[in-house]
């Protein structure tokens, strides 16, 4: 359907290719799923398959493209448009249109179909993405997962076979991901089409693919096995677990892991948090924001405890973010106090919040502006009045030592989340709130942040981090916070909040079915 | 949404005519009023017809420019002043001469004329009239509809102006976020940290433009069918010479001095857009599910557009 001949692909000025001698075929109906660490390469060779590298990355690309026993090596994506689909990590960068009906035949007309034709997929897509109803809606009136599913239906509208995805989901919650990933499953296994999709959370898909793309960081690609994912990082829980207790072969499936486990279950160990103590460091009452006529947040109120680690679940425009900017208070708030043991955050000048509370936002690089790492480091430890190099001290604990003339630009977004972390630590807040911080980070680079976490945690500090990330939520959180619609709807200890039974189980829970038991690292005997 | 008349009641191909129109205007006419006139029929426009879309945030931008453009005038004439005798004193300000080295020395403040006061303003509000229109058709035009309802004869060169206009709003909603953020830091604001605003938002920005390109580029844009190589490169120096004859010749029209070598030039203009239109036609490339249906609305801004034009050239507003 759709192969690589022995593909290169390199960047201008870089010495190691991106992808060196790829050999790879996907058949018609087969769900594949492209991974490896960030950085390595993977976005690219999903670029490859329908033009848009080299034509709009630039680089140079060697070996041949064949799609449908055609040699289309050199085509511009525009001429691949008819069978090959592109969808994108947002869909509403993407969006040409003001409608879902406009947006879906804007491929067609640029295809030249005629409006009988046009009529006629329109209706055929719109049944399969089940988006019948939305035909005449505004794009910006749709939810994130209702806008994936218009993308994609607008990417196989043509009657295209071959759909890309690149990260589809990382901007979706659980619920919304799980359905898109579902979606796709069946577009592969009940309608033949071929799905390549690029993703981070393996655990979100890894049940359903036919097969799995390994891209190495140095351009090596490899398809097939998931012993593959242990040399590379890449591990989700299901397969961590395997690997650790020796199944043989690997399970990926959470069923069949279910029944290995209950055949010889293992012991382990409960969570305790031995840091936590008595004192209340913040707490926020009665908060409630508005913006013109919408409640985002109404009459929230929790506490947070010195040395906790408290997680804030909630889909998409739940409300979570505003919760974190009210509370910092550089946002807006409508209502409600926030009680510290230095006074409300609201009523302190910028520089002393820091002295309180740190916020780090979505984007976290957006907080960094000079040119170079030891820049950024001595301009912080100047700004907070420290001769030593207090920052790097800081910086170092969370990443180790990186070299100093590097632009943070260039830094990987692990380590510009630590470089973040660091400046915004400096003046010693007790108090640090997280908003979305493993948006596009790896397995690796989210087990070294909840690393990070647990050591700020250790050192007495308290965090209220925003994620919908179960799986990283467990391997830090005390307790989580829900909120849905701008409201609290649950305070629930960590182990009842994402235990067997719960509304977001974690993977571990799902297949152990031990109440208490989230995290591959509290099973006895394992490495991490 | 229970408002029924919203800007997207009419294209946003009638939405840039009219701001166009309005800009002409404004800048043949010399008078204050007029470009006050301009100024708020804009501000009205923008209030009446907005709607809650991401391209409509930029509205106080422009203000923000319009306002900057119309005191940065004033204060310029204050500052130079270039006396004249004949004017009435407004403000009496102590003058001071000052000596550059070479040349005459320059004269800073000193007592300024109603006259200048009243010319710098008015050249001020030109601007600010300009700068309001484009605000206009900007914030009520949705920027990628534009690029959508393009005669294909002008593909190219709209898709490059679209993705142009396309980036003025989302760097405004890129720099509230990175100065949000940035406040995280504490710190004055200083020249180190306008470096390293601009930096993310440009980043921002072309990304953005980057990945709708890519986008449209994916599903089919820029398909030449089955036309030679030549065919196209000819239709491409048509759609040029047409959009360049057009605009010069109606410049030429406007200023005033040379009709007859304005609507020459608009006469090649017009055949070169028929010879775009009929090489674009040999093969049909691209369709349409919905053909542009022109509302009730489009012609209310397309006779309003072509009234202010035709005032215009007659010299109306001179």
């Amino acid at each position: 359907m759709i192969a690589l001949r022995d593909v290169s692909f390199g960047y201008a000025g870089t010495e190691r290719p991106a992808l060196s001698r790829v050999n790879l075929e996907f058949l018609p109906g087969e769900f594949s799923l492209v991974c490896g660490a960030t950085g390595s390469g993977k976005s690219t060779l999903l670029r490859i398959l329908n033009g848009l590298a080299p034509h709009f990355t630039g680089g140079s690309l060697s070996g041949s493209l064949i799609v449908d026993g055609q040699d289309v090596t050199g085509s511009k994506p525009h001429e691949l448009a008819s069978q090959v689909g592109f969808v994108n990590q947002q869909p509403e960068s993407s969006f040409v249109s003001d409608t879902v009906k406009q947006e879906l035949v804007y491929g067609m007309e640029q295809l030249g179909f005629t409006r009988e034709k046009m009529a006629d997929s329109l209706k055929q897509v719109a049944k399969l993405l089940e988006i019948e109803p939305l035909l005449d809606r505004p794009l910006s009136w749709l939810s994130g997962g209702q806008q994936q599913r218009v993308a994609i239906a607008s990417a196989l509208a043509a009657g295209q076979r071959i759909l890309l995805l690149d990260e589809p989901t990382s901007a979706l919650d659980p619920e919304a991901a799980a359905e898109i990933v579902g979606v796709l499953k069946s577009l592969a296994h009940e309608h033949g089409i071929t799905v390549i999709l690029v993703e981070h959370r393996i655990e979100r898909v890894i049940e359903l693919v036919d097969s799995v793309v390994i891209v190495a960081n140095d351009g090596l690609v490899t398809k097939g096995g998931y012993e593959q994912f242990e040399n590379y990082h890449l591990v989700p829980p299901v397969i961590g677990l395997s690997t650790e207790l020796s199944w043989n072969p690997i399970t990926v499936s959470v069923p069949e892991a279910r029944s290995n486990w209950a055949k010889n279950p293992k012991s382990w160990t409960p969570l305790v948090n031995e840091h936590l103590s008595e004192t209340v460091a913040m707490e926020v009452g009665n908060l409630c924001v508005s913006y013109d006529d919408l409640e985002a947040v109404s009459d929230v109120s929790f506490q947070v405890h010195t040395g906790e680690v408290v997680a804030l679940m909630g889909k998409n425009g739940s409300g979570k973010s505003s919760v974190l900017w009210a509370i910092q208070g550089g946002g807006k708030r409508t209502s409600g106090s926030v009680k510290t043991q230095f006074g409300d955050p609201k009523s302190l000048s910028a520089d002393e919040r820091l002295c309180v509370l740190t916020l780090v936002p979505q984007k976290a690089a957006d907080l960094l502006f000079l040119n170079s790492l030891a820049d950024e480091l001595s301009e912080s430890d100047k700004f907070a009045q420290l001769t030593e190099s207090g920052t790097s001290k800081i910086f170092e604990s969370l990443t180790g030592r990186l070299d100093p003339k590097i632009h943070p630009r260039d830094l990987s977004a692990g380590q510009q989340l630590a470089l973040v972390l660091a400046l915004q630590l400096i003046k010693g807040a007790g108090i640090l709130l997280l908003d979305e911080p493993t948006r596009g980070l790896d397995y690796a680079a989210k087990k070294s942040l909840a690393k990070q976490i647990r050591a700020l945690r250790k050192e007495g500090k308290s965090v209220l981090v925003a994620s919908h990330d179960v799986e990283f939520v467990a391997l830090v959180a005390d307790r989580v916070l829900e909120i849905a619609g701008g409201k609290l709807v649950s305070d629930k200890s960590a182990t009842a909040a994402l235990g067997v039974g719960s509304a977001h189980p974690t993977q571990i829970s799902q297949i152990t079915g031990e109440p208490g038991l989230l995290t591959l690292s509290q099973v006895e005997g394992a490495s991490r | 949404m229970a408002r029924q008349f919203t800007a997207s009641k009419a294209s946003p191909v009638s939405w840039w005519l009219l701001a166009i129109t309005m800009a002409i205007v404004a800048g043949v006419s010399q008078s204050a009023l007029t470009q006050i006139v301009i100024c708020l029929s804009a501000l009205v426009a923008i209030l009446i017809f907005r709607e809650e879309a991401p391209w409509s945030r930029s509205v106080k931008f422009y203000l923000f420019l319009a306002g900057f453009v119309v005191i940065a005038r004033v204060l310029f004439r204050i500052v130079f002043n270039i006396q004249n005798p004949e004017d009435t004193t407004a403000l009496d300000l102590p003058g001071f001469s000052v000596n550059l080295g070479f040349g005459p020395p320059v004269e800073l403040f000193g007592a300024v004329g109603i006259q200048a006061l009243t010319g710098g303003a008015t050249d001020g509000l030109r601007l600010a009239a300009i700068i309001l229109s484009i605000g206009m058709a900007s914030s009520l035009a949705n920027p990628r509809t534009l690029l959508k309802s393009t005669p294909s004869a002008l593909y190219e060169i709209a898709s490059a102006i679209s993705v142009a206009i396309n980036l003025a709003p989302q760097m405004i909603s890129s720099l509230q976020r990175v100065q949000k953020a940035r406040s995280l830091r504490g710190r004055s604001k200083g020249l180190g940290s306008m470096a390293g605003t601009v930096i993310p938002v440009l980043e921002d920005a072309i990304d953005s433009s980057l990945s709708l390109a890519a986008s449209m580029d994916s599903r089919g844009f820029g398909r030449r069918g089955d036309l030679s190589k030549s065919l196209v490169l000819g239709a491409r120096l048509s759609s040029l010479i047409a959009v360049a004859f057009l605009s010069i010749g109606s410049f030429a029209l406007l200023v005033g001095q040379t009709q007859v070598l304005g609507w020459a030039l608009i006469a090649v203009g017009i055949v070169a857009s028929f010879a775009t239109i009929r090489i674009n036609s040999k093969s049909q490339i691209r369709t349409r599910f919905e053909p542009v249906k022109l509302q009730f609305f489009d012609a209310v801004l397309f006779a309003l557009s072509a009234a202010l034009l035709t005032a215009a050239i007659l010299g109306w507003f001179a």
